[in-house]
């Protein structure tokens, strides 16, 4: 416990005498000003004292508690937490394993009562405290934001932290492999940028051919549901447009549970830096119900027209064609939601597992 | 026989591509003594040492370290190590550098604040307690990483090249830091180049050579070997061989009016007779010293080819 402890305050200590530490605190601290000088009324946005009004973005439509939780999780969690903050981490903390590895400091924190294993996890433990003390204080300013500014209290914003730490940590388990083996910074940033370059290409690409799956079964149930309509209203009625157009879709959707079974069974296997973070939209900003799409009215057969111009791509959701864009949405959602946390955090938890395994064993295992 | 400070039956190590550091080195370190273990650069010190601290895995390591096997990291409690170019976290200030130190050795928190002061008062550095090493000298960070190792307490000292690039004012209070230390009965163990420092602490040595220990002994035992006499004698004429000295008698190197007769021992009344046949042949008697191996002469002796004599390749061997 003695030499956690010491781990930790000496991780600290060398990740705050750099200046990105405290550059990547300022930012944090300027986005929590700019989110406080952000609001909106009855009219519109509101910049400090000015109102620009903006007819879909007012309190008629948003209230100002949620306005400021979509704008945290939007702004703050997926672009700033998520991606900026992140990348600071990164550069912040890449040094922190060819560091311990180098020569002249190695020998003398080996030759201690500590074992190997201990030391590489306690100073991994160490490296995570830059994100979960950065997206600390920025949740703690948001929470302040939110409730005095939104009129929400809303603690559910501090999960924010455990999951960007969670997220962050799949990165860093990388990186710290990457430079107890290089015993170079820079190798082991620039790898660790390409490993979750890589994640979120392979993420995205899931997300995608997901999404058109899901819009061609959809497609699928909308074609067969157009065509007991019409044979509801006479059984004689000639549905080989509706066929061709339903073995088309078929075809497709068979070329596109092939290609996503690759994907998906990659993904599963790697961690989930994008899922992980999307759980606290699920948590806090779908919680208030601020993404449900409204649905379409009616389910009437499309027209020729509107037909034609979902084929031209205008109005359609994923190349569905036959298939109302709310259903699809929604489907996606279904299909989204249906991804447990503990599935997204458990797989890739897995897999950091994995990496820190290696690491120890490659730490353990060599002779300084 | 009491348990030894360090009791080394077999170390061996063989790197990756066959290359052989140390073949089955075997030697013991008493408790209480300063111990020099020396050799020329790649003969294998550094890695012995690492052995012995688990910073380097060996291929085959029998012995023990303060009564436990050679490996077990439990005695790594009582050791204090101070590497060779070793590197404090330049943003720590001495004063965190010694407790960082201390806590990983599991030196409680008070007791770890009272030693760091003291210890950074001992190595010179009280008025620098507070500032960061990374603006420290050479020769500053050198005894704050004294500090450091010393802050557990330690029953054995680890010191490789501990005075380097200390001036000769702290080389001095280091070598009296190491006889205070061994007048508490702690052990010292150090790996150096300086010869003639080493000579000036060390109670035993052990000169390795190719990863093999080539001589080892007390330093005065080993000192006495090829020591003895020089009675130096003016002849009035031709010069005669002396009775109890080894050989013909030879031509002083700085005076050729001079003889020198060697006398192979240590012990004044082996010389009285040949100063008696010199004064009975009216020779001057100039000068009689006792002649000692010097711990340079012993060093270049045992790491040169007794054929040649010319010096052997340190290295580690395939």
């Amino acid at each position: 416990m003695m030499a956690l402890l010491a781990i930790l305050v000496d991780t600290y200590r060398e990740l705050s005498s750099k200046r990105l530490f405290w550059l990547s605190m300022a930012l944090s601290g300027f986005l929590v000003l700019c989110f406080a000088a952000v609001g909106i009324n009855e009219r519109g946005l509101v910049l400090l004292t000015w109102t620009i009004e903006i007819p879909l973005l007012n309190t008629s439509v948003l209230e100002p508690g949620e306005f400021y939780k979509l704008t945290f999780y939007t702004l703050g969690v997926r672009v700033w937490l998520a991606w900026l903050a992140c990348l600071l981490a990164l550069v912040s903390s890449a040094g922190l394993f060819p560091e311990l590895v180098s020569s002249g400091t190695v020998e003398t924190l080996l030759a201690r009562p500590i074992t190997r294993w201990r030391l590489y996890l306690f100073k991994f433990v160490g490296g995570l405290l830059f994100t979960a003390l950065q997206v600390a204080v920025f949740c703690a300013a948001s929470f302040l934001v939110i409730g005095v500014r939104g009129g929400a209290w809303e603690p559910g914003i501090f999960l924010a932290v455990p999951m960007v730490t969670l997220f962050y940590s799949y990165l860093f388990a990388a990186c710290a492999l990457l430079g107890t083996l290089t015993r170079s910074a820079i190798a082991a940033l620039l790898l660790t940028v390409l490993f979750w370059g890589f994640l979120f290409t392979l993420n995205t690409s899931e997300t995608i051919v997901n999404s058109f799956r899901v819009a061609k079964v959809e497609e699928i149930a909308a074609i067969d549901r157009f065509g007991d309509r019409r044979r509801q209203k006479d059984p004689n009625v000639d549905i080989s447009d509706l066929e061709t157009e339903r073995s088309l879709a078929e075809e497709a959707l068979g070329s596109l549970r092939t290609a996503h079974r690759i994907l998906f069974t990659a993904k599963t296997v790697l961690p989930k830096p994008e899922e992980t973070v999307a759980l606290v939209e699920r948590w806090i900003v779908d919680a208030a119900n601020l993404r449900s799409v409204a649905p379409e009215d009616g389910d009437d057969e499309p027209s020729q027209d509107t037909l034609a111009k979902r084929r031209r791509g205008r109005g359609s959701s994923f190349g569905s064609v036959r298939a109302r864009e709310s259903d699809v949405l929604e489907a996606v959602r279904r299909e989204r939601d249906a991804r447990s946390a503990t599935w997204i955090v458990g797989t890739s938890l897995a897999f950091e597992g994995m990496l820190l395994l290696l690491g120890c064993v490659s730490f353990s295992k060599r002779d300084f | 026989m009491s348990e030894a400070a360090i009791d080394i039956a077999c170390i061996r190590k063989t790197y990756k591509g066959r290359v052989t550091a140390l073949h089955e080195v075997s030697f013991r370190v008493e408790p209480g003594e300063i111990f020099g273990l020396l050799g020329p650069n790649g003969a294998g010190k550094s890695t012995l040492v690492k052995i012995l601290l688990t910073v380097v895995r060996p291929t085959e390591a029998r012995g023990s370290l303060l009564g436990r096997p050679i490996g077990e990291k439990a005695a790594l409690a009582r050791v204090g190590y101070l590497p060779e170019q070793h590197r404090l976290a330049p943003y720590l200030t001495a004063r965190q550098a010694v407790e960082f130190s201390g806590a990983l050795s599991g030196v409680r928190r008070g007791e770890r604040r009272r030693r760091t002061d003291a210890l950074l008062d001992l190595v010179g550095l009280g008025a620098w307690k507070d500032r960061r090493v990374g603006m420290f000298s050479k020769g500053m960070r050198q005894r704050a990483g004294l500090a450091a190792a010393l802050v557990n307490d330690p029953q054995i000292l680890f010191l490789d090249e501990p005075t380097d690039g200390v001036d000769p004012v702290g080389r001095k209070e280091i070598r009296d830091l190491l006889v205070r230390m061994r007048s508490e009965g702690r052990t010292v163990f150090l790996n150096s180049h300086l010869l003639s420092e080493a000579e000036q602490v060390c109670d035993r040595v052990a000169i390795l050579l190719q990863g093999r220990v080539v001589k080892q002994g007390a330093l005065v035992e080993l000192q006495r070997e090829g020591a003895g006499q020089e009675l130096v004698v003016r002849w009035p004429s031709e010069p005669r061989e002396l009775p109890g000295c080894a050989g013909p008698p030879r031509v002083h190197a700085d005076d050729p009016t001079l003889h020198v007769h060697e006398i192979a021992s240590l012990d004044p009344s082996d010389a009285q007779p040949a100063i008696d046949a010199a004064r009975a042949a009216n020779a001057v008697i100039v000068s009689l010293v006792s002649r000692r191996q010097r711990l340079e002469d012993l060093f270049i002796k045992a790491v040169s080819d007794p054929v040649t004599g010319r010096p052997l390749p340190p290295g580690a061997s395939r």
